[in-house]
């Protein structure tokens, strides 16, 4: 295999958004975000009331506990989070389509940011459980590696670099980061291991009232993430419109 | 595409070896930090077997930042990347030249880090001297398969040191973990017999995991290196 002059996409940096080729800035699209938003946003609001009047209190914990109800959805809607980033990085390698690049970015967004709050409420939990405010334990570790992996990622955005070398630079990042999870996970496991392992799998001493509630936390967290995604996603395809009809602009 | 990676990676040795400040930089460098930390050692206790490893993979880490952005800043003028590129080889060379040199420079490097261990620190290695040598070797692929990869993103940006750093240590904590964790134990007094066949079984799955590294990275950087540098930008 020889080098071979780069394609006429990537030449000409990433493609700009074409508002007559880019459904997802339709008024459909629109549309089921402010669904999706909706019915998880009124969801989460109603899980409140099954964190707190439904769900039995922990007898060890105490209230504390409830924080579980918010931790885990953070935690995994952090982790899916870092999966659409490689999934969108890869794509965006296969098929150079700015759609790609933006759900990557705006993955990596939301990503950082419920990873980060995971990392809080974990902090809280970790206090009251094990009396200390952090510990060098294999999911933490994974978790504040992962936010830091991911913060780089969307340091690269801000260099201010060309438009198709950032995007390549954030796709290699993005497909990087995430090989590298598994490998921290199993270092750190090999460390040392502290975390309530196995907390919704079977045998995890759950309340079935636990784990209804956690069921549905779970469920409108991720549609309420679903929300947020698109919304990002269609503000920066918006922002490339934008800047590209200015662009044709300048020149005319 | 060996032979050119070899000879890619003998120039760029050359380069780094003979004028350039890189080196000097780099070794200047782990040398004060070794030093630094000795200093805060001097007056207390000795420091152990896992305090001169972390030293000596912080060194190591730091030094590995500065080679490859080195290694790539020396065609980032006048068009040399473009000539390197239409050379009748696979993109990929080009990533094993780089990796090689950085792999020879950071042996060398290390080198002579383990000497100035023994004569700031007073450690050496006492213990599992050909389990901590398959470690140091697998380490240092790991880290010159990433270096190279992530090097090449940051060619050409004014703080590519920073954002190497940023970018490649969090990636690397796996396999820093590993290296630092074996290298204690082969810096720590020798164990007794009852405990050495404990410890060479945790040394050999961090080797195991250290191997696993290398596999991911050395494949992803085969894939992904081409996007990164056989591109315009």
């Amino acid at each position: 295999m020889t080098y071979s002059p780069p394609s006429p996409a990537s030449k000409g940096g990433c493609r700009a958004a074409s508002p007559a080729r880019s459904s997802f800035l339709g008024s459909r699209a629109a549309g089921v975000s402010m669904a999706l938003a909706l019915t998880g946003g009124v969801g989460m609001a109603c899980c409140q009331w099954l964190i707190y009047a439904y769900a039995p209190l922990e007898i060890e914990m105490g209230l504390v506990q409830k924080i579980f109800y918010s931790h885990l959805p953070l935690a995994w809607i952090g982790m899916l989070s870092f999966l659409a980033v490689f999934l969108g990085s890869v794509a965006w390698l296969w098929s150079r389509k700015p759609f790609w690049d933006e759900l990557a970015n705006s993955a990596a967004e939301i990503g950082v940011l419920f990873t980060g709050l995971a990392l809080i409420t974990g902090a809280v939990w970790a206090k009251k459980a094990w009396g200390v405010w952090w510990a060098w334990e294999p999911r933490l570790t994974t978790a504040l590696v992962m936010w830091f992996m991911y913060a780089g990622y969307l340091i690269l955005r801000g260099l201010g670099l060309p438009e198709n070398r950032r995007a390549v630079a954030q796709a290699v990042l993005g497909i990087a980061a995430f090989l590298d999870v598994p490998l921290v996970f199993l270092a750190t496991r090999l460390q040392r291991a502290r975390h309530p392992v196995g907390i919704m799998s079977s045998g995890d001493g759950l309340e079935p009232e636990m784990r209804l509630t956690i069921y549905a936390c779970l469920l409108c967290a991720a549609l309420f993430w679903l929300a947020l995604l698109m919304l990002r996603c269609r503000l920066g395809l918006g922002e490339r419109r934008a800047m590209a009809l200015a662009r044709r602009r300048e020149e005319a | 595409m060996i032979r050119f990676s070899l000879v890619l990676a003998a120039k760029d040795l050359w380069l780094l070896l003979r004028g350039g400040a890189a080196f000097a930089q780099a070794l200047l460098l782990g040398l004060l930090l070794i030093f630094l930390f000795s200093l805060a050692a001097s007056g207390e206790e000795a420091v152990g077997g896992s305090g001169a490893a972390v030293i000596f993979w912080l060194a190591s880490a730091f030094c590995q930042t500065l080679i490859f952005t080195a290694l790539y800043a020396v065609e980032e003028g006048q068009g040399q990347r473009l000539g390197l590129l239409l050379a009748p080889v696979p993109v990929q060379a080009l990533w094993l030249g780089k990796a090689l040199a950085g792999l020879a420079v950071l042996a060398l490097l290390q080198l002579v880090f383990l000497i100035a261990l023994a004569v700031f620190l007073g450690r050496s290695p006492e213990a599992f001297p050909i389990q901590g040598g398959a470690m140091l070797a697998l380490a240092d692929i790991g880290i010159a398969a990433s270096g190279s990869l992530l090097g090449a993103l940051a060619r050409g940006r004014g703080a590519r040191e920073s954002l190497c750093s940023i970018l490649l240590f969090p990636l690397l904590i796996p396999l820093l973990l590993g290296a630092v964790r074996v290298s204690s134990m082969v810096l720590a007094e020798a164990p007794n017999p009852a405990l050495t066949a404990a410890l060479g079984g945790e040394i050999r799955s961090w080797m195991e995991l250290a191997a696993a590294f290398d596999a991911i990275f050395l494949a992803a950087a085969l894939v992904l290196f081409p996007f990164v540098y056989g591109e315009e930008g």
